[in-house]
């Protein structure tokens, strides 16, 4: 148990030398920012729930119900949440860290080495999850005037549930580095990602949240409520868990402690199996992690063309990094999954508005058509900036420790700043038109309201991803083990920030002419001039305000990529 | 082809090179020893536009670093210390990488590829990802494009690191060869054999200063040693830690 401590001591030192040594005003500043916004989140996480749970309880007989039925859905996300983060940390702690082949040079045992990162990837893939279930159970306890029993029973179901979803994402990764090919341990996360997007769908399918608030497709109340207090299964460790909480809130002290013995008998069990296939399997798998990673394809070998051809018209420089950048994308398969996930939010994002009831509402047709369409301008500029969130943020750090290749090449860090700027600009213009396009077609918008939202779109994509490839090169971090993880420091926070600021900005500033116009022509009433010049000065602000973030951010980043004296 | 003035980095608690003044001629190899944290990395940073200097200048065949990096740059074959390099690209892929930025004309690039894989034994690999390559094989391919657009200053931060006894051998007879016809190359090394080997002139770095400077010859005699090697002379040189 001391080697495991020891083990664990790394981390540690490192953590408090980050948070001590560090500048300590700029890690100051920056604890605070993420408090604060984490204390408002978890807030507003708690009066959600509160208003909701209190809702519930006005509504009689479905009300208790319906609480259960929520309670029991948001165990079986939280545990799904859990073991997913747990297998994509246990995947890097266990197989991909660049200290493990110092960690197995030592004298000390596989399982040794397991454990200790099995305990790391615990904190790791839990703490977020355990922080922000907090105003959720604390709401049931409030409204239905639990006793400290409770408080104890829902603590303890928590931790014994993310013990469980480690030790089961810890059995699931090993069976996988055992049975993969050697060198193809990333194969797993992309499998993962199809994965996730499959449980998510069916989760969100098999849980049918629609039926929770249309009692009119039953038949009868009888067999809504038989529906709604159908059991789950017995065996399901998340049957135990909500049922304990269950009891505790009841004051069942027996349900209670049989549900919280069973919850703690098996994940003690879990984890003692875990150590026993940790100590047989999990030396071989990471052998075979650490030998020549193949490449899963390899390129249709054509002389006569190639889709590089197709960059042939950009300056020699920008197309070899443009070639570059799509390669080194693409064959980065812990990027597939991040896309397939795209892909499905897309298509559900379409797939909403195409089966909006917009000719049962009792509100005019063409004013909500054109409200949505409006309101569509801002969702999809939020989608927007949370792909360049994901993808072009990262973009700079992507260079990772090679970055001396740039720095040394005879091309300005203006120049590749810019080379990166429109090698995200174009595709993410073209998701951008697409998705508003496609969705306004869905809402039979006026021709006046297509062609705003298509230019304000227009001018919304350059300023994004400017603000992602500038703040990306300022908060740049080419030592990361994952650049991809940058997005969720300080910067990628500022860069959230900063968008949506912005496209509540340029709602802001257009809203007010455009429903003007709008309603005028609602009415059948002239436009006046000063609407006209109202709207002017308006979109000449949006345009001013879009060039700004476009250019600003990216004339910083550069600031802050070149040498310093 | 290379003139260092008065180069000095403080990096605030650490004063990494104080006022350094050198310089190499065309078709000189010069050798820049000296102890671990004595300044070298920072120097041949600074050499390549990677870091800026605090004060000094930093002149590239005729080119002034901190007016025109991307002229300077265009001459300079860089190879770093830590072969760190885009490791989802193949061998072949990074060279047509170099070849695009430095602009090398198209209609030669593939020989030059080629030549230069074959040289460096890497051409079996070429289509194979950069992260399969091992440590000696990766510090070959950043050798190879260094040379891919026949630079006329070589800039080399630990030239042999990594590499096998037959490769080392293979890099000393380019270089050899580059410098005959009229590159100029920078080496950092604390390999003194190295140095001694291959090195027209050595400049002796410790604590950010030139302490000696000159043939091997000159440093002899600089330590008041008869007959000696390099070694002796650099532990002489650095235990006196005197001025030049």
């Amino acid at each position: 148990m001391n080697t495991v401590l020891d083990l664990l001591k790394p981390r540690l030192l490192s953590a408090s030398n980050a948070l001590l040594r560090s500048n300590k005003k700029n890690s100051f500043a920056r604890i605070a920012m993420f408090g604060f916004l984490g204390v408002i989140f978890w807030t507003g996480v708690f009066i959600i729930f509160y208003k909701v749970l209190n809702y519930f309880q006005s509504v009689q007989d479905f009300g208790t119900i319906l609480a259960m039925k929520l309670l029991s859905m948001i165990i079986m996300i939280f545990f799904m949440l859990l073991l997913f983060s747990n297998i994509i940390n246990f995947l890097t702690h266990l197989y991909l860290s660049q200290d493990l082949p110092l960690l197995h040079a030592l004298p000390i045992s596989a399982g040794e080495i397991f454990t200790s990162r099995w305990l790391i990837s615990l904190f790791d893939s839990s703490w977020m999850i355990f922080t922000f279930s907090m105003p959720f159970f604390l709401s049931y306890g409030i409204i239905y005037k639990a006793d400290l029993l409770y408080y104890v029973a829902f603590l303890s179901v928590m931790i014994f549930m993310c013990m469980m979803a480690s030790s089961i994402s810890g059995m699931l990764v090993l069976f996988g580095a055992k049975i993969l090919p050697a060198g193809r341990i990333r194969t797993i996360l992309i499998m993962l990602g199809v994965l996730m997007v499959i449980v998510l769908v069916l989760i969100l399918r098999l849980t049918r949240p629609e039926q929770l608030v249309n009692p009119d497709t039953f038949a009868t109340v009888v067999t809504y409520l038989n529906s709604m207090q159908m059991p789950s299964s017995p065996l399901l460790p998340t049957t135990w868990i909500t049922d304990a909480i269950k009891a505790g809130l009841n004051h069942q002290n027996k349900v209670l402690a049989l549900n919280l013995a069973l919850t703690a008998s098996f994940s003690l069990m879990l984890i003692f199996i875990n150590s026993l296939l940790a100590e047989k399997y999990y030396f071989s798998g990471f052998s075979k992690s650490q030998t020549t990673a193949k490449r899963l394809f390899y390129p249709l070998k054509s002389n006569n063309s190639s889709w590089e051809d197709f960059l042939n018209g950009l300056p020699r420089d920008a197309k070899a990094f443009a070639v570059k950048e799509i390669r080194t994308f693409f064959r980065d398969s812990s990027q597939w999954p991040q896309l397939f996930l795209m892909g499905a939010l897309v298509a559900i994002y379409l797939y909403n508005f195409s089966v909006l009831p917009l000719d049962q509402s009792p509100i005019k047709t063409v004013y909500l058509q054109n409200l949505f369409s409006f309101l569509n301008i801002a969702l999809a500029s939020s989608v927007l900036a949370a792909v360049a969130a994901r993808f072009v943020f990262p973009a700079v750090s992507m260079e990772g420790q090679a970055f001396w290749i740039v720095q040394a090449a005879p091309v300005s860090i203006s120049h590749f700043l810019w080379i990166k700027f429109f090698l995200y600009y174009l595709p993410l213009l073209f998701l951008a038109e697409i998705l508003i396009v496609i969705s306004n077609v869905f809402l039979q918008v006026s021709s006046f309201m297509m062609i705003l939202s298509a230019l304000t779109l227009f001018l919304l994509v350059p300023a994004i991803v400017g603000m992602a490839v500038g703040l990306g090169a300022i908060y740049a971090d080419f030592k990361s083990e994952n650049a991809t993880q940058v997005v969720t420091g300080f910067g990628g926070l500022l860069f959230m920030i900063l968008s949506f600021s912005l496209i509540g900005a340029v709602i802001v500033l257009e809203a007010g002419p455009v429903y003007a116009i709008l309603m005028a022509h609602l009415r059948g009433h002239k436009i006046a001039q000063i609407q006209i010049i109202w709207a002017i000065i308006s979109f000449i602000m949006v345009f001013l305000l879009c060039a700004l973030a476009t250019f600003y951010p990216m004339h910083l980043g550069k600031k802050s990529l070149l040498p310093h004296q | 082809m290379i003139t260092l003035t008065e180069l000095t980095k403080d990096f605030g608690t650490t004063l990494a090179v104080n006022k350094l003044n050198l310089k190499v001629g065309a078709g000189e190899i010069y050798g820049f020893i000296g102890p671990n944290g004595a300044g070298k990395t920072t120097t041949i940073r600074m050499m390549g536009g990677i870091i800026a200097p605090s004060s000094g200048k930093i002149i590239i065949g005729g080119y002034d670093m901190s007016q025109n990096p991307v002229a300077a740059k265009q001459i300079i074959g860089f190879v770093p210390d830590r072969p760190f390099l885009y490791e989802k690209l193949t061998g072949m892929e990074f060279l047509r990488f170099c070849a695009d930025v430095y602009h090398v004309p198209q209609n030669i690039f593939f020989v030059k590829a080629e030549g230069l894989l074959k040289q460096f034994a890497l051409w079996n690999w070429a289509d194979e990802l950069i992260e399969a390559y091992s440590h000696g094989m990766k510090q070959r391919l950043i050798l190879a494009s260094a040379l891919l657009h026949d630079p006329r200053v070589l800039i080399i931060d630990e030239p042999m690191v990594g590499l096998d006894p037959e490769a080392v051998h293979m890099v000393k007879d380019i270089l050899k060869t580059l410098a005959s016809k009229n590159t100029a190359i920078f080496i950092s090394t604390h390999t003194l054999s190295i140095a001694e080997d291959l090195c027209h002139r050595i400049g002796l770095i410790h604590k950010g200063t030139l302490l000696a400077e000159g043939s091997l010859d000159d440093l002899k005699k600089f330590a008041k040693l008869g007959e000696a090697r390099l070694e002796e002379v650099f532990l002489t040189i650095i235990k006196e830690n005197t001025f030049i």
